[in-house]
């Protein structure tokens, strides 16, 4: 994201020349609100249950299914989780299920949970494959299930949805700082485009902090999935909940550094969905402490 | 002394370690880390040796030892976060939080995670569950990693970092970095896409806010960046593509072949910058409310 061909600067962003969601995470403004109706708002949900973890941070797994049965009814407006799956991909379909490798990689109970529910829905076993890694293969997946875990990256700003096929570009060194803008494009490869039926964020222990590696001063416990189906709603979303936690953590602005210019890249160049606040629209069910949506 | 490596413990607690640990070097720094490989080949990177400690029904504790190429590489990845519990590890292992000084303390610790400084390494010892017996553990391995190593002093560079500007702009000293990369200073306050500044490890940078210090609750704050290149003709070179990249409306403009102090105030979207050139150093301020507050800061510089 450049204008011009300009590199932007801090500059860009204090003119307001660039859009309110990068702004908003790098000088503390408000989100964007413009616009937006309802019939055409991209819904994402959060479902959330104190309960998720114990106090050591271990998963329970029976309450783990629960939440997501509620994610999949509540997302899709079916009546049971099976039927919410059959919405959203065919039992004909080789499924990709894509989880966070590093970092604050994905809890491999939220995969566990995903892959069972899955083949209760009627998904062959064999038919459901791990599509994460550099030698992962997009390609002989006809459906992908994006299983993200929530952080924030000390590259790329945010590092939960739109980085979340980095590998599949095969250069992810390509996309690091300024040209995180670019993280957007992988969603466009041939192999790639058009497949992601669900983006489900693992936001059981997100990381509010860039890293580059875990320090878990910065993680939390939120004990949430948040699902939809357009990605950069989603991580508007996500991006909302990191920067409230990061204020609230330190009781000071704390922007995001550097920016998530992925964000509305991904609206504004790659069409892949809305980073508008106003297009959003969130329904949370659960617990509803510090829910850290503003 | 500093250039012997550090003789971990077999055992620590209820963790045992393997007999020789694995090392990573900048060629394949990526594959282990992904990502964050970005961060240590932005200082002067040597290698890493790191070990996964084991114990039965226990999470591991990972320790990263990373050896830079100097002491002030190393103190830089230290900077990059001053917070959680100071540790004074030259102390026994059961002794470790007493008396410890809070400014810039040469190690910190926080829910399971040591990070520490000494001579050219930078140590991460992490326990994936924190418990008393982790956390005891973490600060026994950071006690036997810096013991019988020297403590050099803090870069130079950072007595050029007042701890005050008159009239009234205090350090936070808590949020100031060392580093020698533009990907480090944009993850701490984004100046814009390109390397502007021209870092790389023949420089050395450091930044950090400063706070009005009166009692009236303003937040307002300043953003003090110091950057030193290895020679006067580089770092004039440096400001010139700063004035290009970041106040392309304000062209450098100097006499030929004059090589003498440069300063220079302007206002811009978020209140005035400052900058003084001297010899291979300028410092910059930024986010300064009105000009005479950024004139008087300058002038002290």
């Amino acid at each position: 994201m450049s204008q011009k061909g300009k590199p932007l600067t801090r500059r860009d962003f204090l003119r307001g020349t660039l859009g309110a969601t990068i702004g908003a995470s790098v000088l503390g403004t408000k989100f964007m609100t413009a616009g937006g109706s309802a019939a055409s708002k991209s819904l994402v949900t959060i479902v959330r249950d104190q309960s998720a973890m114990d106090s050591s941070n271990n998963v329970n797994a029976n309450i783990l299914k629960t939440m997501l049965d509620q994610t999949l009814i509540k997302f899709t407006g079916k009546n049971t989780a099976n039927d919410a799956w059959l919405s959203l991909v065919k039992p004909e379909d080789t499924v990709g299920l894509v989880p966070t490798p590093h970092l604050n990689p994905t809890h491999q109970e939220v995969e566990d949970a995903v892959k069972s529910s899955l083949i209760d829905a009627g998904i062959p076993e064999g038919k459901i494959l791990n599509a994460q890694g550099r030698s992962a293969n997009p390609g002989a997946c006809t459906a992908l299930i994006g299983l993200p875990a929530l952080k924030a990256h000390w590259l790329t700003g945010i590092g939960t949805v739109l980085k979340l096929y980095i590998l599949y570009s095969g250069m992810p060194r390509n996309y690091h700082d300024e040209n995180n803008a670019k993280l957007g494009e992988i969603w466009n490869l041939p192999s790639v485009r058009g497949k992601t039926r669900l983006v489900l964020v693992d936001a059981l222990h997100p990381l509010c902090d860039k890293g580059p590696q875990p320090d878990p001063r910065y993680k939390w416990a939120y004990n949430g999935l948040i699902a939809g189906t357009d990605p950069v709603a989603v991580e508007t979303v996500c991006l909302r909940i990191i920067m409230e936690k990061r204020k609230l953590m330190r009781g000071e602005p704390w922007p995001l550094s550097p920016p998530p210019l992925c964000v509305e890249a991904a609206d504004k160049d790659y069409g892949l969905g809305t980073s508008n606040w106003n297009n959003i629209k969130v329904e949370n069910y659960g617990w509803d402490e510090e829910l850290l949506l503003g | 002394m500093t250039e012997s490596k550090p003789i971990l413990p077999k055992t620590a607690g209820f963790w045992t370690r393997p007999d020789s640990p694995k090392s990573v070097n900048a060629q394949n720094i990526f594959d282990y880390m992904d990502g964050a490989g970005e961060l240590y080949v932005g200082y002067r990177f040597d290698h890493l040796e790191y070990y996964e400690y084991k114990a039965k029904s226990q999470e591991d504790i990972l320790v990263e030892i990373y050896f830079m190429k100097t002491s002030d590489d190393a103190f830089g990845l230290l900077s990059l976060d001053w917070g959680g519990e100071p540790v004074d590890l030259s102390q026994s292992s059961q002794n470790n939080a007493k008396n410890v000084s809070t400014d810039m303390p040469r190690a910190l610790y926080g829910e399971g995670l040591l990070r520490l400084w000494s001579d050219n390494i930078y140590a991460r010892v992490m326990a994936y569950q924190e418990t008393p017996e982790s956390k005891q553990a973490v600060l026994a391995l950071g006690h036997s990693i810096s013991k019988d190593r020297r403590n050099p002093p803090r870069p130079d560079l950072l007595k050029n970092l007042p701890d005050s500007f008159e009239p009234n702009w205090e350090l936070r000293r808590e949020r100031a970095s060392y580093f020698r990369s533009h990907l480090v200073l944009n993850s701490i306050y984004y100046l814009g896409q390109e390397n502007m500044l021209d870092l790389d490890h023949t420089s050395e940078a450091l930044t950090a806010p400063y706070q009005r210090k009166d009692s009236s609750g303003d937040k307002t704050r300043i953003q003090f960046l110091l950057v030193k290149h290895s020679n006067n003709e580089r770092a004039r070179s440096a400001l010139a593509h700063f004035h290009r990249a970041y106040l392309p409306e304000h062209p450098l403009q100097t006499k030929p072949g004059y090589s003498g102090k440069m300063v220079n105030i302007f206002p811009i979207e978020d209140g005035w910058i400052g900058y003084k050139l001297q010899n291979n150093t300028i410092a910059f301020i930024f986010e300064c409310p009105d000009h005479e507050t950024a004139r008087i800061i300058i002038d002290q510089i």
